[in-house]
């Protein structure tokens, strides 16, 4: 298993008492899967995310990624984990506003100490179709177009795994089939393991598998592999 | 690769501005330490040669016997120039009349500064002299022309030599204001002092040896040679002892830049710390992000650094340009509006400059810094994260610490920075406090206004703490822009009134009393404006309280003298001018006693220095000695005199009826224009025996350092104004940002544009107006403390400020925050939301 998760639980104390966001989770994601997690606003699919990309710390149980337990390691350590193994597609784009298209997609690599950074990231950018616009900064981008820059940073450096929250969230339907299109197609390509969180029922059933998140807890939707 | 990273971020930023507030601080401040420090140090330099010009010399050491020859040697080892000038009375012989003269013998070089000025006939035009009267010869004041009845070529007896007049001296830059007891001058050569045969054992000789040289090797030497110098014997004077007025007016306007350019590094300080934490603040999504990529904590570490170690040094560099043309310019102006050039400053300057730059950059931006690396690369899903708050101490102690450097390393001045740095942190208490108070009081009397007033209220409040820390620099700000303000109005206008340019520019002494009504008469028919004449005898104080005073003239051997200098008081060793009136003189002040009353008997009014001098007190009895009679006067009142006031002032005034029987001359002074100067000799011929000084020449020279000082004073105004505006201006942007996610909600609630930017003007009109008030007050407290202690002035109380102040404060805190907030309300709300999310 890639990703694996052990009695996964996260609380947190407000006024009221004691908030439990994720009930004891166990989830095993293979090598080259395509997982979606749905579920309402406040369900506590990103607060799921951002465990599994070792973002924040669980409370209580374990994530395992690629053997290595997230609970073993140091902030630095799991960052240098990232750096080598995962990459992000957020719903609002996050690239840097002082970066061009090109810088924003090498910056990965590059601190991952690539030496083909540049290379990469031209190969990327091409890929998804922004060739002509290296030098441009995400203002000058339209919001396709800076996801598309996200896909490409994602990819750079070939993680293993691709984590995604609402990639077309911020986009409009024609755009964002667009962009799905192109992120599958590319984690297709590179055989990533993708993890997407999304409330898109029809993006979600673009995935191998659909989990749903409700109330903190996970139930796998069973449906017919076509 | 963090370098690559860090170059690129900036390149960027720096062309959409985006630091624009951060750099513009860091290269206003350094701008203002090197613009400010290079000019002050220029003009320093050319006022200290210009007031050197006063001495004839660096520093001047005054003897009662002739100086040891090691003393000239080690002068010389020190690279010194010197030169020898020895002053004595004597009387002189010419045309079978004789008159008293002061003899003054000077040796080669002199004078070491200034000029030595002369002329072909008395109160003729005049020129620069080229070295000294030839052998034989002897230049002569132009009063003893007219007394003798002089011609050029004549001859003049002085002890047992004969000279010939070859010049009338017209200028002497050492002539000093003291022109009550001086004799007309007559120049010979050192050399020639001998045969005479004037100087013997026991005569009342001055020997002074003027130096001139580096401020170095002077301070060196003068070092070498205090310990050996007994105060029985010696004084050593330099520009900035003594209370001649140019001395008093340079030593203030010297505070005031020191303190001006203090304050004005500070407000630049301050700019650079309010502008360090919003580029933090602006840097928190762009670490969430790196870090979710994978970027270690060193990496980041060393991304930001480097980006804000380039973006100081660049700034650093504009700084340094725009500093050095800043000061070239007003240098330049000066120049052309004065005539004169300035000596070049050192590398000081610099160095303080850059080091500013640096350390404010650094230390400002330590904690803001240190919490950007903090930040959890989990903001990236959840924005409201910003890291934790726990090393706040550690912002206020670098910031702190940073100030209290700042100024020290400014003012190298320990007890100068410690107590505007406590004042100052005090102030700052205070100001929360009733800032916070303000915000209160104000919240109530809004809820009952309209809904732009209530909508700015409720938003004061809600940002009660944040707007009490802006309020405070925005108070700083104004109090510090108003101090300057003020400061310079009162220091300018004292000038003014020392020297209004009716000053009287000629003095005339030894009018008999026969003439005083005819020359007053002439005076009239001439139409010249005269101050009163009062009457002078000549007289010693021989004695206090019973105890004889130690005087030049009695003759003691030094041992015993400097044994008894201890119990007894040392005189003024020469006869003083003695004057009676019943009225207190103008620019007199009794602060001690009280003025003549009716009662009989005699009274004496003494002047506040002599009497700290002498120790004396109202109720001491002093004993004087005119011409043979002795009497006793009990000291009745103790006067403050303004001795700038280029008015006959004196030590001792009597009352009318101790005096008035005593011979006495009189004196007065006068203004004339100088085109009216060849009226002199015409107006001056019916009394021979008149003498007159012409202060013309030194008047100039005051006036020429006053207005150069003036300029110098409103070039810190304009720095410290530009600090001042940068730090609103960076407050105003950093306060914006917090209310841009309020606005963008209200916004989409559909809230007019009119109704937000109203509310948020008020609100900063409110927050203006407040600071200026207390900005007002804080500056009359501050400013009271300063006019005391530093300036030697009288406290004022500035009526004009209580207005202005809030004014001021409302309006342009008022349109910077409307500025601003148009600026957010013109992007549309779509791009606002998107931005936020």
């Amino acid at each position: 298993m890639l990703i694996q998760t052990t009695q996964l639980q996260k609380q947190v104390n407000t006024s009221e008492g004691i908030l439990h966001i994720l009930q004891p989770i166990d989830l095993q994601i293979a090598a080259g899967e395509t997982v979606a997690i749905v579920g309402a606003s406040g369900s506590g699919k990103s607060t799921l995310l951002s465990l599994l990309a070792g973002l924040d710390l669980a409370s209580s149980g374990d994530v395992i990624i690629d053997n290595v337990k997230l609970s073993d390691l140091d902030e630095e350590q799991r960052a240098k984990l990232r750096a080598d193994k995962v990459g992000f597609i957020f719903q609002s784009f996050l690239l840097i506003p002082s970066l061009t298209a090109l810088e924003n997609v090498m910056l990965p690599a590059e601190l991952a100490g690539r030496k083909d950074a540049e290379q990469q990231a031209r190969e990327l950018l091409a890929k998804v179709g922004l060739a002509e616009r290296l030098q441009h900064y995400p203002n000058q981008l339209s919001g396709g177009e800076q996801q598309r820059v996200a896909i490409a940073r994602a990819f750079v450096g070939t993680p293993k795994i691709l984590f995604a929250d609402e990639p077309t969230g911020n986009l409009d339907s024609v755009t964002g089939n667009k962009v799905e299109d192109l992120l599958f197609e590319m984690n297709q390509a590179s055989g990533t393991t993708l993890v997407m969180v999304t409330h898109d029922a029809e993006l979600a059933q673009r995935c191998q598998r659909v989990l749903r998140m409700d109330g903190g807890q996970l139930t796998e939707e069973t449906r017919d592999v076509a | 690769m963090w370098r690559r990273i860090s170059w690129r971020l900036l390149k960027q930023e720096l062309k959409r501005g985006e630091l624009t507030i951060m750099a513009a601080a860091i290269v206003l401040s350094v701008t203002a330490v090197l613009s400010l420090s290079v000019f002050t140090e220029r003009l320093q330099a050319g006022l200290t040669a210009r007031s050197a010009e006063f001495l004839a010399a660096d520093r001047v050491l005054s003897s009662r016997r002739e100086v040891p020859t090691e003393w000239l040697q080690q002068a010389q080892q020190e690279n010194l120039q010197y030169a020898h000038r020895v002053v004595f009375n004597s009387m002189a012989f010419a045309q079978d009349q004789l008159a008293l003269i002061d003899v003054k013998a000077v040796s080669e070089g002199y004078p070491l500064r200034g000029e030595l000025r002369i002329a072909e006939q008395p109160f003729g035009q005049d020129r620069i002299a080229e070295g000294l009267p030839g052998a034989g010869e002897a230049w002569v004041a132009a009063a003893l022309f007219q007394e003798l009845d002089l011609q050029l070529g004549d001859a003049i007896e002085v002890g047992n030599k004969q000279f010939t007049v070859t010049q009338v001296l017209s200028y002497e830059p050492d002539v000093g204001f003291s022109v009550f007891t001086d004799s007309p001058n007559v120049l010979i050569r050192y050399q020639e002092l001998a045969e005479t045969g004037l100087i013997q054992q026991g005569s009342r000789v001055r020997y002074n040896i003027l130096y001139a040289g580096e401020s170095d090797d002077l301070q060196r030497y003068q070092d070498w040679l205090l310990p050996q110098l007994s105060d029985a014997t010696h004084s050593w004077r330099s520009v900035e002892d003594g209370d001649s007025p140019l001395a008093r007016s340079l030593r203030r306007a010297e505070r005031f830049m020191l303190l001006a350019s203090l304050l004005g590094v500070v407000l630049a300080a301050t700019a650079v710390a309010v502008a360090a934490q919003r580029y933090c603040q602006r840097n928190y999504d762009v670490v969430a992000i790196f870090k979710t990529l994978g970027a270690s904590k060193p990496q980041i570490q060393a991304v930001f650094v480097t980006h804000l170690l380039l973006l100081t040094l660049f700034s650093i560099a504009v700084g340094m340009a725009l500093g050095w043309l800043l000061q070239a310019a007003v240098i330049y102006f000066v120049a052309e509006y004065l005539g004169t050039t300035l000596p070049q400053a050192g590398w000081q300057p610099y160095v303080l400059a850059g080091g500013t730059g640096l350390v404010s950059a650094v230390m400002f931006t330590l904690y803001p810094l240190l919490r950007l690396v903090q930040i959890p690369p989990l903001r990236v899903l959840n924005r409201q994260l910003t890291g934790t708050d726990s090393l706040r101490w550690l912002h206020w102690l670098a910031s702190g610490g940073t100030i209290f450097a700042l100024l020290l390393l400014y003012s190298q001045q320990w007890l100068l920075s410690l107590a505007l740095f406590v004042g100052g942190a005090i102030a700052a208490v205070v100001l929360l406090t009733v800032g916070r108070l303000f915000i209160r009081a104000s919240r109530q009397a809004g809820m009952q206004a309209g809904s732009a007033w209530r909508l700015a209220m409720a938003g004061l409040q809600r940002r009660a703490q944040a707007n009490s820390v802006q309020m405070l620099s925005f108070t700083t700000a104004i109090m510090l822009l108003l101090l300057v303000l003020a400061l310079r109005d009162d220091l300018l206008a004292d000038w003014q009134a020392q020297l209004p340019d009716d000053a009287p520019n000629y003095f005339v002494i030894n009018i008999a009393p026969g003439d005083v009504d005819s020359l007053q008469q002439d005076f009239t028919e001439r139409d010249i404006v005269s101050t009163d004449l009062y009457p002078i005898v000549p007289g010693r104080m021989t004695a206090v309280n019973g105890v004889p005073v130690i005087d030049e003239v009695t003759k003691e051997d030094d041992q015993s003298a400097q044994a008894q200098t201890q119990e007894r008081r040392e005189g003024f060793g020469r006869e003083l001018s003695l004057t009676w009136r019943d009225s207190l003189p103008p620019n007199n002040t009794v602060i001690e006693g009280a003025w003549f009353d009716a009662q009989t008997g005699p009274q004496v009014s003494i002047e506040s220095e002599v009497a700290e001098r002498m120790r004396l007190n109202v109720g001491d009895v002093l004993e004087f000695n005119i011409g043979g009679n002795v009497f006793t006067t009990p000291v009745t009142s103790i006067r403050e005199v303004e001795w700038g006031s280029l008015q006959p002032n004196f030590y001792m005034i009597f009352n009318s009826q101790t005096l008035a029987d005593f011979p006495a001359t009189y004196i007065s002074s006068f203004r004339l224009e100088a085109e009216r100067k060849n009226e002199l000799f015409e107006l001056f011929r019916p009394y021979p025996q008149v003498s007159l000084i012409d202060l013309d020449a030194i008047m100039m020279q005051l006036r020429e350092v006053i207005s150069q000082v003036s300029l110098a004073i409103g070039f810190v105004l304009v720095l410290v104004l530009i600090a001042g505006i940068l730090v609103l201006l960076a407050q105003v942007q950093a306060s914006m940002e917090e209310r841009e996610k309020e606005l963008v909600i209200l916004r989409t609630l559909g809230a007019p544009a009119a109704l937000l930017s109203r509310s948020v003007t008020y609100e900063f009109v409110i927050l203006g107006a407040i600071s200026g008030l207390i900005a007002t007050l804080a500056m009359e407290a501050a400013l009271y403390i300063l006019q005391v202690q530093v300036f030697d002035m009288s406290a004022s109380i500035h009526w004009r400020f209580w207005l202005l102040g809030p004014a001021a404060g409302a309006i342009v805190v008022g349109v910077m925050g409307r500025l601003a907030c148009a600026q957010l309300i013109r992007r549309n709300t779509a791009q606002l939301i998107r931005g936020l999310a």
